[in-house]
């Protein structure tokens, strides 16, 4: 445990207002513990102090002010010399893994404190590439679980669990992790952008993944997410005359209800040669009057389809 | 966690940030019969975006409101003339960026408001801040960070040469620093050894190596190939190249280094100004970051400036700029504390205050090229000039939307390192 008396013989190194009286712009006050805290973490960083007392210190530090991202990049170095010094007393071949579990298990408790925290990702990404070559994908599912269940749309997370993917090369259970989420809240984007990112590396079948967007836009026609990854899926599909045919009939059906549907329509309509150049012009136009904040946006691609663009 | 820490932690998020943190609310299976009648499903999504609906709609139904810049000054003022509470320590390693957002708010609003005394005040803090006259870091005796580094640099601009300060700028020092981040894939790091490595990082870079005239063939190699790898399917740019989600930061940050580059020419325009046009909301009239995300006023400028960059190279069309201007006014003004706020409901912080109101000056302006030489364009070409508006415009700086700073400072800042 953190105990103040373990820096007894460090001199604590004082910042220039505190050794001034001039009034410094935007002067933080403070409290008694982060001075002194910060005061000594100070002097140790310059001492390249990297013991185990000095690690217990960082952790205060970095307890009380997260986002420093200075006491990161110190805890890096002591982590790494101590992990060095632990390997040299065991000889080589030994298993550091209890060492660096136990920075794990602390960095977990540390990061649901902290959710939107940025450092922790990075902090964790070095910890796994250049000092935890035993490392195993599972155990990072728990701490992204927890934090995803806790906010669905964590961009950090998200972005974490899809470099995870890369470094171990494990994409087995991706689809099955996102459709979890989709379930919850068709809405959430974070899980159709993860989704679309992984269908390069999976072996689903691209038809069954049209089925799948398609049963999810009967279900709430007015989706962003869905009539989006809709176009990315067509995209990377391919627009055969007969999958252009099938989403114009199915887009048809929705015109009413959502407008991201009359604009897939649109342009299904244009693909598919069933719509001149003045047909679509006029549905753009349609989709300016049932989407008057975006009617600029309609407007010009409304001009582009009567000139044939 | 301890009650402090969540106190701690509740401040940081909503009331420096501003950013929110959801509830958690797993929903059981919904009504069909209520699914048939709304054509919406009450999921986490709905739930949180008709609460904000709500409060902005009442707040739209009255008529336009006028920016109160006597409060607005009043509140920046003050904080440059006295000392931060406590709970500030969550900006500790982001003082530059305080400095910026204050400062560069304050010249927005009225340049006399930055008197000499306080642009003094300002470089012997930044000053402070780094160990060779550049690069910098969050705080005093911490590591230079990319991001500190561009906003001190932003501040600096902001105040004149006053006492020869933009001399002081280690510009050979901040220029080799520049390259030890580069990374093979193109980016660049946010600081060595950890940092985070993504679209944010090379905007930041890009925009310091512009600004202080050390660009090189060698900063630039690669990033251009790097950013068309981060433009995703829905037509936005996400943090890494691995297919992160589209996210509003991430794509001001991408479009802001193509148009340093002069390269926007390189990816896909027609989809990112249909991903732009997207982000604004329907009934808030404001702009959110990502696809079915809530309104938040921080885009005016995210969005928004990608929207100026845009339009200011011929391509017009993706923001309504007077509801834009409708939102900031009638939503985005806190009466207490701080000027500028995220939405109704939530307190004022300068992050927002300074990032509002580059949005609310963008929803003024007309944005275009100086000259018609297409090819030798640089970021320094790109003007604005008041756009008319119905009713009294605010009156603030023009500004340009790639550095987020009043054009006159960047012409004077610029010319001085040509």
């Amino acid at each position: 445990m953190f105990d103040i008396e373990d820096y007894k013989d460090v001199e604590p190194l004082p910042l220039t207002q505190d050794v001034t009286n001039e009034e410094e712009l935007c002067r933080i006050m403070y409290c008694d513990e982060y001075k002194q805290v910060m005061a000594l973490m100070r002097r140790m960083i310059s001492k390249d102090e990297l013991s185990v007392r000095a690690l217990r210190l960082n952790s205060r530090a970095i307890e009380l002010s997260p986002a420093f991202y200075t006491a990161w990049n110190y805890r890096f170095r002591i982590i790494e010399h101590l992990l060095k010094e632990e390997t040299q007393l065991q000889g080589e071949g030994h298993d550091a893994s209890y060492m660096l579990n136990k920075e794990l298990d602390w960095l977990d408790e540390f990061t649901l404190n902290n959710p939107k925290n940025y450092q922790i990702w990075s902090y964790r990404q070095a910890l796994l590439t250049q000092l935890y070559p035993h490392a195993t994908f599972s155990r990072e599912h728990p701490i992204m679980d927890l934090m995803l269940d806790d906010d669905s749309k964590n961009y950090h997370v998200w972005s974490y669990r899809k470099w995870c993917c890369a470094h171990f090369k494990t994409y087995g259970q991706e689809m099955a992790f996102t459709e979890r989420f989709i379930k919850r809240d068709v809405y959430n984007n974070s899980a159709w952008s993860y989704r679309f990112s992984m269908l390069k590396h999976s072996d689903v079948d691209l038809d069954q993944e049209l089925q799948f967007v398609l049963d999810k836009i009967e279900y709430v026609p007015q989706n962003i997410s869905t009539w989006n990854y809709l176009g990315g899926l067509l995209q990377m599909m391919g627009t055969s005359d007969k999958l252009v045919e099938q989403l114009l009939q199915f887009s048809k059906k929705y015109i009413d209800e959502s407008a991201f549907a009359y604009e897939f329509y649109a342009r299904m309509s244009k693909l598919s040669g069933t719509a001149n150049g003045k047909d679509v012009a006029q549905m753009y136009s349609h989709i300016a009057d049932i989407d008057p904040i975006r009617d600029q946006w309609w407007n010009r691609k409304s001009l582009q389809a009567d000139q044939g663009k | 966690m301890s009650s402090r820490d969540i106190n701690r932690a509740n401040f940081i998020n909503t009331k420096l940030l501003g950013r929110k943190r959801e509830p958690i609310d797993v929903r059981s299976e919904e009504d069909p019969e209520i699914e048939n009648i709304m054509k919406t499903v009450e999921t986490e999504t709905i739930i949180d975006r008709e609460e904000v609906m709500e409060a902005c709609v009442k707040l739209l139904n009255e008529p336009l409101h006028v920016l109160d810049k006597d409060f607005a000054a009043g509140g920046l003022t003050f904080a440059f003339n006295s000392s931060m509470p406590p709970q500030m320590v969550a900006l500790d390693a982001s003082q530059a960026w305080i400095v910026y957002w204050i400062a560069n708010s304050m010249m927005m609003i009225d340049p006399s408001l930055l008197t000499n005394e306080i642009k003094r005040k300002i470089v012997r803090k930044l000053f402070l801040m780094s160990k060779d006259n550049g690069p910098f870091g969050g705080g005093e005796s911490q590591l230079p960070h990319i991001a500190s580094t561009y906003a001190a640099i932003n501040a600096l601009a902001l105040c004149d040469n006053i006492d020869n300060c933009w001399n002081k700028i280690n510009r050979d020092a901040i220029y080799k620093w520049l390259l030890s981040l580069k990374q093979p894939d193109g980016s660049f790091t946010t600081c060595n050894p950890i940092g985070e490595r993504d679209t944010r990082g090379v905007y930041c870079a890009l925009s310091i190596a512009s600004l202080l005239n050390i660009m090189s063939d060698e900063l630039t190699e690669g990033v251009v190939e790097y950013l068309q790898q981060c433009q995703t399917y829905e037509g936005g740019f996400g943090a890494t190249r691995l297919g992160d989600e589209a996210h509003g930061g991430y794509t001001f940050c991408a479009t802001a280094s193509l148009v340093i580059m002069n390269k926007l020419n390189s990816i896909d325009i027609e989809k990112l100004m249909e991903w732009c046009a997207a982000r604004q909301c329907t009934e808030e009239m404001g702009l959110c970051g990502r696809s079915n995300k809530l309104v938040d006023g921080c885009y005016s400028f995210w969005v928004g400036g990608t929207a100026a960059m845009l339009e200011a190279n011929d391509y017009h069309g993706c923001l309504k700029k007077e509801a834009l201007r409708k939102y900031i006014l009638n939503c985005c003004q806190s009466k207490t504390g701080i000027a500028l706020r995220d939405k109704p409901g939530k307190n004022g912080d300068f992050y927002h205050t300074n990032y509002v109101l580059l949005g609310l000056s963008i929803t003024e302006s007309k944005f275009y090229y100086h000259g018609d030489d297409k090819t030798n364009r640089t970021p320094f070409d790109i003007l604005s000039k008041s756009l008319s508006v119905k009713e009294v415009p605010s009156g603030l700086a023009f500004i340009n939307p790639v550095y987020g700073i009043p054009n006159e400072s960047l012409q004077e800042f610029h010319e001085h390192f040509i």
